[in-house]
């Protein structure tokens, strides 16, 4: 490898720079940028990245399509045309920045900072560009708190509560794994590093059995696929436990030492019978016993949860009674046993560095994303209602639900809207001012992971096209021309680089900022893949230092974990939660409500699309080549009944909304289920509609997470 | 959607893709590797690994060289190729490929 660039080399070098895919995936592939005369040349897999070996995927492989793309927003844009017309002129970066700043402290200053709220989400992952990288500036500006709770949100209250927030099992273990059990979460589309290990692991004899809904790539692959209906997967978990207790599979000394709350857990699961769970599930009684014994038998085993598995109206119980099963098992004895849902907790990132949340208003109110499409049009109680949006490293219009309450919010005449982006987003569209934003190669960045054990270092490989800036130097500027002269607003990308992690902490050990900008990226200084046991012995991070059948922070109610809020803690949604795992129905079932299903018959799924990242690429030629036309799986008998034939275009709707796309008949989805993938952009899609029209914008049990799989619609010819 | 052998590959069989290939995707006929298009996932690891260029993206591949990524269906679905490639031969190839004169 040729000398690695701190910053833009100089032109006619050729040189190799060590770069970090800064999707919002968990594989956070190392990448390696070829650079001659000032312009990449070619984005690859870094071969020597244990977990990325070489492999991006289908989406970041023609990362320099997106980089070059004759669509990119390079200037700032004022709209001269009715809000979503697309008609804007290009401006200044002073006219811009002198137009936000005066309306933002008018606004302030006629109906309060609170009229004011950002929106954003991960468009970008890194830790300067981030999650986090506007919140000083809102809290400064009493902006309301935004949470931001698209993504695990639920999983991670309801993990929290149970074992803690420990990294779980490393990815690079699942080698050791006897059993792996995937659950809901399509490994080969979207976290497709992880399947080597699963399969060196079958290999050497492990089983893999998928649960989910739809025969993915993923379930296709496996040992076995069990199909259950969508929603239902904590009546799986529970009744596993059930037989897991009753024909005493269970590792009691484990148990006894390492877990509080079983005899009270033994009691509650009684009732959630292989039968039972056979009745809600559509999973025979055997088949789910054969499973619970399997799982228990093979140790240690592991259980791969995505993020789908929390977006129903039990989401959060869901996941309780998934992370009790390590637990009742024993299975966290071994490298390799356990569950594994984000390893995202072994990093030390110094989140208040980046979140300020000592800047925060005391009590200032908060909103979730979600419903921005209520608090725009007055479906929410608020005053002063929202008067300006700034949205950055998200696109709502596609990624929220209630898509047709969200337009007509965002047409608003007297809302004042920024969108700072890389393309002419649905979104952008109906911005007010539209500023330019880089990729990942215009940009210096660190990032953690949610899906292995590296620090990546992601070095600026050319120069910002245009007048593209970083979200980090966004803030700067806009801070500077509201005049405030805290020292957090003037930080260089280096000196936030510096005070990315706690580099005292032990997992630190031996990794320096130098270190990683020369080699890239780092293991954390924690136990290898082979002896990565961490709760062989206990020691879970919650307050027992056991795992929690009954979970002692359920005593709070329900709650958001603050670096999904800003920080903030005020205002938690607080209803009070059962703190033993208990079976939530789907809240959009024949079971639930046999009057909405009579009208709406079909469970809609809508998961990650194969070639986009949520609605990242969803613009591009060639990723829209790959991924064709957006279209709807539904079952032969479904379609059949409906009179749908193949390639149909066909309209999908509920009370909620409607859109239109092609039919694909498919019996990789059950009866009574349809499937249409998320990403693919409003303005490209039939009748100006995306899926985002008919998703509910309710919240899960717990996290305030979505509930994006436990819609109802029905399907017809278009 | 997947990446395609062409005949570049024909009698060279070094597997040296096969050895990148992370979901076992690429199955060995007589005289040239085949990619399962159903399995295949897209991860681009196979392509810089071929010693001889022999492969190609789906929507990247020369028109001359287009016969391949049919070709490449209409193989595992005539041999019923699924699941996983063994470390051995089919033992046939697609017509396309027996066409072809040895090296
Ligand atoms: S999207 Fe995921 S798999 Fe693809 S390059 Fe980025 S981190 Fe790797
Ligand atoms: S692209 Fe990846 S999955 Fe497809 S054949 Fe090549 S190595 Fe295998
Ligand atoms: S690496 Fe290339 S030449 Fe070698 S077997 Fe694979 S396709 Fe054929």
């Amino acid at each position: 490898m040729t000398a690695v660039a701190d910053s833009p080399v100089t032109p006619a070098e050729r040189s190799t720079v060590r770069a970090a895919c800064p999707q919002d995936c968990p594989d956070t592939c190392a990448m390696l940028v070829t650079v001659a005369e000032g312009k990449a040349v070619e984005v690859k897999g870094d071969p020597d990245h244990p977990f990325t070996n070489g492999g991006l995927c289908v989406k970041v492989n023609n990362y320099l399509d997106k980089v070059y793309d004759p669509g990119r927003v390079l200037f700032p844009l004022r709209r001269t045309g009715p809000k979503g017309s697309g008609r804007f002129e290009r401006i200044t970066w002073d006219a811009a920045l002198d137009e936000i700043a005066a309306r933002f402290t008018a606004i302030a200053e006629e109906h309060g900072p609170e009229a004011i709220m950002p929106v954003s989400y991960l468009g970008t992952q890194g830790i300067l560009n981030g999650l986090n990288v506007g919140d000083p500036f809102f809290a400064k500006l009493g902006a309301t708190v935004a949470e931001r709770t698209y993504c695990d949100s639920g999983a991670c209250t309801a993990y929290a509560m149970t074992i803690g927030d420990t990294a779980g099992v490393d990815p690079e273990s699942l080698v050791h794994s006897r059993f792996i059990l995937v659950w809901a979460c399509n490994i080969m589309s979207t976290n497709l590093h992880l399947w080597p290990y699963i399969a060196e692991a079958r290999r050497g004899g492990a089983k893999v059995v998928v649960v989910d809904p739809v025969r993915t790539r993923t379930a296709a692959a496996a040992d076995q696929h069990i199909a259950l209906r969508p929603g239902t997967d904590g009546a799986l978990a529970l009744a596993m436990a059930n037989v897991i207790i009753t024909e005493g599979l269970t590792d009691d000394d484990y148990i006894a030492n390492h877990t509080v709350g079983y005899d009270a857990f033994v009691e509650r699961v009684a009732q959630y019978t292989p039968e039972w769970a056979e009745i809600e599930t559509g999973v025979p009684a055997d088949t789910i016993r054969t499973l619970a014994r399997e799982y228990a038998g093979a140790q240690p085993s592991v259980i791969r949860i995505g993020v789908a598995i929390e977006r129903h109206a039990g989401g959060g119980q869901t996941v309780r009674a998934l992370a009790c099963l390590p637990g009742l098992v024993g299975a966290w004895r071994k490298p390799g046993g356990g569950i594994l849902q984000l390893p995202l907790w072994a990093f030390p990132v110094n989140w208040g560095a980046f979140m300020h949340p000592e800047m925060l208003t005391p009590g200032k109110r908060v909103v979730n994303q979600f419903q921005l499409g209520e608090a725009l049009t007055g479906g929410l109680a608020l005053d002063p209602p929202i008067t300006a949006l700034m949205v950055y490293n998200s696109n709502p219009v596609v990624v929220c639900p209630d898509q047709d309450t969200l337009i007509e919010g965002l047409k608003r005449d007297d809302l004042f809207t920024v969108v700072s982006e890389q393309f002419m987003t649905d979104t952008a569209e109906y911005a007010d001012i539209v500023l330019p934003a880089t990729t990942q190669l215009e940009q210096d960045d660190i990032m953690f992971s949610w899906g292995h054990l590296y620090v990546t270092y992601n070095h600026r490989a050319i120069d910002p096209i245009g007048e593209a800036v970083p979200n980090t130097e966004l803030f700067r500027r806009l801070a500077a021309r509201m005049g405030y002269t805290e020292p957090v607003f003037r930080r260089t990308d280096q000196e936030m680089i510096a005070e990315a992690f706690d580099w005292s902490h032990p997992h630190m050990a031996g990794i320096t900022v130098e270190s990683l900008k020369e080699r890239g990226w780092q293991r954390l200084n924690v136990a290898p893949p082979e002896s990565y046991a961490p709760h062989a012995e206990g020691n879970f991070p919650t307050a027992s230092g056991k795992a929690e059948f009954v979970a002692s922070a359920a005593a709070g109610g329900n709650f958001v974990l603050p670096l999904f809020r800003q920080g903030s803690n005020d205002h938690q949604p607080g209803q009070p939660v059962d703190p033993l795992p208990h079976y939530i129905p789907p809240r959009e079932s024949v079971h639930t409500d046999p009057e909405l299903a009579a009208r709406y018959p079909l469970n809609l799924l809508t998961p990650k699309a194969h070639a986009y990242l949520n609605s990242s690429f969803g613009n591009l030629t060639f990723h829209r080549q790959v991924q064709k036309e957006p279209n709807v799986l539904i079952h032969p008998d479904d379609a059949a009944a409906r009179g749908i034939g193949d390639g149909d275009p066909v309209r999908i709707f509920n009370d909620r909304g409607e859109f239109t796309v092609l039919a694909k008949i498919d019996d990789a989805v059950l009866p009574g289920v349809v499937v249409s993938s998320l990403g693919g952009w409003r303005k490209h899609s039939k009748a100006s509609a995306t899926l985002a029209a008919v998703t509910p914008t309710a919240f899960a049990d717990l996290g305030n997470a979505p509930t994006f799989s436990d819609t109802l619609v029905e399907v017809e010819i278009a | 959607m997947a990446y395609v052998v062409t005949d570049a590959c024909v009698d060279v069989l070094d597997r040296s893709c096969v050895e990148e290939c992370p979901v076992d995707c690429i199955y060995q006929g007589d005289r040239m590797m085949y990619i399962h298009p159903d399995e295949c996932v897209d991860c681009g690891k196979c392509m810089p690994a071929c010693p001889s260029d022999a492969i190609y993206w789906e929507h990247k591949i020369p028109d001359e060289l287009a016969v391949f990524t049919a070709a490449a269906a209409e193989f595992v679905r005539a041999q019923q190729l699924g699941g996983g490639a063994a470390d051995t031969s089919v033992g046939v190839d697609h017509p396309i490929v027996d066409e072809r004169k040895p090296r």
